[in-house]
């Protein structure tokens, strides 16, 4: 595998009625790596696709494959190595079949090899037995698996996927998912993944880029940008739901230490002194009912706290603390709030790892 | 009332006997509607096409003027068909004035703007991304002309009978360009407004007859199509 990346974009600029709608100075696609382009609607992630395959207008260089694409052949080539599935299946007035050929015959596939993978691309997909229908009578999970048949039928190099599960219930959207994703590994399929929701980028990304109003905020693995978010932006759209405002200073003890505003103190980790958010996720926050014994546990930070409101958060129970002044969160499990008996008004000690307090340096105002 | 009646009578009398030259004039009429319509279709869907794919300046401005097409009145047509044509105009030399072909010529201009504001009007309500992901496949321009024209068969088909029930149903432009000539350019509608005028009901009566029922024909094989035919992008 060469260290060249698949697909690059240096400058790339789309821009639309005199603004720029994307605007990044380079992306970089590595071969057979999943790369999940993440964001908030209208962050530009689609345009980004679309630019990436040739299908938008716009400035900058484009490699694929390090030999830059420039004309309206080089982005046809570039088309016909890759394949898109929107969000919409957009099949064709044809039979499901003939919809999967369509896909193999434009790329210049003769007629029997067309059918032959394209019915293999079915049985992939498990929609074979659909062959013959025509696409009026399909669900939309079907017909969003019949477009991924067609855009695998053609072994893509690329596999640019728009927002492929946005449209689809959940149980439909968790069959697909799992498919796709078990698809993607036998294949070692390069795919670029739009999406706007960080849990099923983090079910399936190798590396992530976090997109905002058409720029690249941060780019990294999914642990990395995940849990580590290098700005307020950032963090705020992957639901870190607790800031603190304040700074970080050195401790001698605790290497670094973050202290809020308001006086009250978190161990953390990292190098960054100076004005800062700390966000504390809630599902790395542990309830106790009394304070551990020194040394029994490793978490750093034991805070007395009291228990101000439980709310379920899916099969989860988000139990919201006072801390002095500070608000905190923690995300339990129904079994474990029963356990502790929680209820609102009871003092318990809120367990947080030093390396659980993110840091993220104070680049705009408390939001 | 009496004379009405009399005239239906007599219009049924000569349809079903199969009157050779009420049947020429309806055969005629086909002559000048179909080419006519087919050439409208050869023009308005790709420029209809182009118009839908392409951003240029002045685009707006040509949208409206084949909007304004739609409902140009036949009779200024014919009048400006037959500026052109007539023996000292522009375009003498071809001899067409009171022609069949003549005559083809104003009802290609009259349904022209007609199939192509409504091939238009489809293609704009077709999804973009449709157009995307057909590229997205690999096509070239010209596949995805074929494949976006595929999509919008149905309403391409309304629009080629929508165009079709207008040119047959036109007398204005077809007296001015062809003269009514009995046996050469008379038509069904001009016929019916000769034969009216000459008192002859039983005759204008069963041309009218004949015009209704190809009105009618038509329409039904539009509702037919439309009703087993969804165009459906999932939206």
């Amino acid at each position: 595998m060469s260290d060249t990346p698949i697909i690059e974009a240096r400058g790339l600029v789309v821009a639309r009625d005199g603004s720029d709608i994307v605007h990044i100075d380079r992306f970089a696609v590595q071969e057979g790596e999943v790369h999940v382009v993440l964001g908030p609607n209208g962050a530009g992630k689609s345009t980004l696709l679309r630019a990436l395959d040739g299908l938008e207008p716009m400035s900058g260089t484009l490699l694929y494959g390090g030999r830059p694409v420039r004309s309206e052949r080089d982005r046809r080539q570039l088309r016909r190595a890759t394949a898109v599935v929107f969000q919409k299946p957009y099949l064709l007035a044809t039979t499901v079949l003939g919809n999967v050929e369509s896909g193999l015959r434009l790329r210049g596939v003769g007629r029997d090899e067309a059918r032959r993978r394209a019915l293999a691309a079915l049985d992939l997909l498990g929609v074979d037995q659909l062959a013959d229908r025509r696409r009026k009578g399909l669900s939309g999970g079907e017909a969003q698996r019949v477009s991924i048949a067609r855009a695998l039928a053609g072994d893509p190099e690329v596999l640019f996927l728009d927002e492929p599960m946005a449209a689809l219930d959940p149980p439909t959207r968790r069959g697909l998912l799992a498919d796709l994703e078990r698809i993607v590994a036998e294949r070692a399929i390069t795919v670029v993944w739009v999406t706007h929701d960080k849990e099923e980028a983090l079910q399936v990304a190798d590396r992530v880029t976090f997109l905002a109003k058409g720029r690249i905020l941060q780019e990294g693995t999914a642990a990395e940008v995940l849990n580590r978010p290098a700005t307020d932006e950032v963090a705020d759209y992957l639901g870190v739901d607790v800031w603190l405002s304040g700074s970080v200073v050195d401790d001698p003890d605790a290497g670094s230490r973050f202290v809020a505003d308001d006086g009250s103190s978190l161990a953390c980790a990292g190098a960054y002194t100076g004005p800062a958010f700390a966000c504390v996720h809630p599902e790395d926050v542990a309830l106790s009912l009394s304070e551990p014994a020194p040394g029994s546990v490793s978490d750093r930070n034991v805070l007395p706290t009291t228990v101000v409101a439980i709310r379920p958060k899916g099969r989860l129970r988000l139990v919201e603390l006072d801390w002095g002044s500070q608000p905190l969160q923690a995300l339990v499990t129904q079994a474990a709030a029963d356990h502790l008996a929680l209820e609102v008004g009871m003092p318990v000690c809120a367990l947080i790892k030093a390396v659980a307090v993110h840091i993220v340096p104070r680049a705009a105002p408390t939001p | 009332m009496h004379l009405i009646l009399k005239g239906i009578v007599e219009a049924f009398h000569l349809l079903l006997s199969g009157d050779p030259f009420i049947y020429s004039i309806a055969w005629r009429s086909l002559q000048v509607s179909v080419p006519s319509i087919l050439i409208a279709l050869a023009i308005g869907v790709p420029v209809a096409s182009l118009i839908a794919q392409r951003r240029f300046r002045g685009r707006r401005l040509v949208i409206a003027l084949i909007n304004t097409g739609m409902a140009w009145p036949p009779v200024v047509v014919g009048l400006l068909v037959a500026l052109f044509l007539w023996r000292s105009g522009a375009l003498g030399f071809l001899d067409w004035i009171y022609t069949l072909k003549g005559m083809i010529v104003a009802q290609v201009l009259i349904a022209t703007p007609l199939v192509t504001g409504l091939t238009l009007a489809a293609l704009q309500q077709l999804d973009p991304s449709f157009r995307l992901q057909i590229l997205a496949m690999g096509a070239t321009r010209r596949r995805l002309f074929f494949l976006l024209l595929r999509e919008i068969r149905v309403p391409i088909l309304a629009a080629a009978m929508a165009g079709f029930g207008r040119v047959i149903a036109e007398v204005g432009a077809a007296t001015i360009v062809g003269g009514n000539i009995a046996g050469q350019t008379q038509v069904l509608t001009t016929a019916i407004v000769q034969y009216t005028n000459a008192g002859d009901f039983a005759g204008a009566i069963a041309l009218g007859v004949i015009l209704l029922l190809l009105a009618f024909a038509t329409n039904f094989i539009v509702t037919t199509i439309q009703q087993r035919s969804v165009v459906a992008t999932w939206a």
